[in-house]
């Protein structure tokens, strides 16, 4: 079986995805899931805001997480693939949410949640990435 | 008015990115007009939601052919630096957002605002980004 051998800031970004990003999401879907539906908390005061902070940590620290690893990448390369996937996933995330918000102004769809957006963006990206590595096999 | 840029690709990109602002604007209120006066509905209302999408999705386009066409490695370097900026904080308002239209019952977010909300993420990183290379 080939070994991929991957650059020093990429083992530290799976790492960190690893060690931060899924206890996080984790936590998320425990307390989405539990919290939430399970056992119908209704958050007020101050805990809303706790609450909201809590289910946005995994999106704020995965992009942190993206930033840390363009930062550290000394592979040209590399660092050039995941800029051009993230702005591939810029694209798609503006250009559905303006499609998405003009159908909504226009009363043919229903409100897509603030909380859909990262994950148009990062599936765009996600796909993005896949092309471009293909490409350049 | 565009004289005092003298990477040919920024004048390019910079002449694009203002020949779609009037586009956005036509689009957008030709769109508001079909769909209000003729009650369109379906298929037709999703093509006329496309049209005010086209100016930003050329703009997004002309942005990818700058970083593709610009020479100098550093301002590709610094552009990508600050549009990263700008989904990062996209990302970020619009997700804290989205959770508190769930616990908090704040209004929601027009989903058009995104757009300028990311525009207004890339100003505020382009002087942290600028200043960091002084």
């Amino acid at each position: 079986m080939e070994r991929r051998v991957g650059s020093p800031a990429r083992y530290r970004f799976d790492d960190r995805f690893l060690f931060i990003i899924v206890p996080l999401f984790l936590l998320d879907a425990v307390l989405g899931g539990w919290a939430f539906h399970y056992r119908h908390f209704h958050p007020t005061g101050i805990l809303v805001y706790v609450c909201a902070a809590l289910q946005s940590m995994p999106i704020i620290a995965f992009i942190v997480v993206l930033g840390l690893y363009l930062a550290e990448e000394t592979d040209e390369f590399m660092r050039a693939l995941w800029v051009q996937s993230l702005l591939w996933g810029t694209g798609a995330t503006l250009a559905v949410t303006t499609f998405c918000g003009a159908m909504e102004k226009y009363g043919q769809a229903t409100h897509m949640g603030g909380g859909m957006i990262p994950f148009v963006f990062y599936i765009a990206m996600i796909a993005s990435l896949a092309v471009n590595t293909w490409r350049n096999r | 008015m565009f004289c005092g840029i003298k990477s040919p690709e920024q004048r390019r990109l910079t002449v694009r990115c203002w020949m779609s602002v009037p586009l956005v604007v036509l689009f957008s209120l030709g769109a508001a007009a079909g769909v209000v006066l003729g009650h369109w509905h379906g298929w037709a209302a999703y093509l006329v939601a496309v049209l005010p999408a086209l100016p930003i999705l050329w703009v997004i386009y002309e942005f990818g052919v700058y970083l593709a066409h610009e020479k100098d490695e550093f301002q590709r370097m610094l552009l990508a630096q600050c549009l990263l900026g700008g989904i990062g904080g996209t990302l970020a308002t619009t997700t804290i957002w989205g959770f508190l239209e769930d616990f908090a019952h704040v209004p929601r977010l027009d989903l058009a605002w995104v757009y300028p909300i990311f525009w207004l993420f890339v100003l505020v990183s382009w002087p942290v980004v600028w200043r960091r290379y002084r």
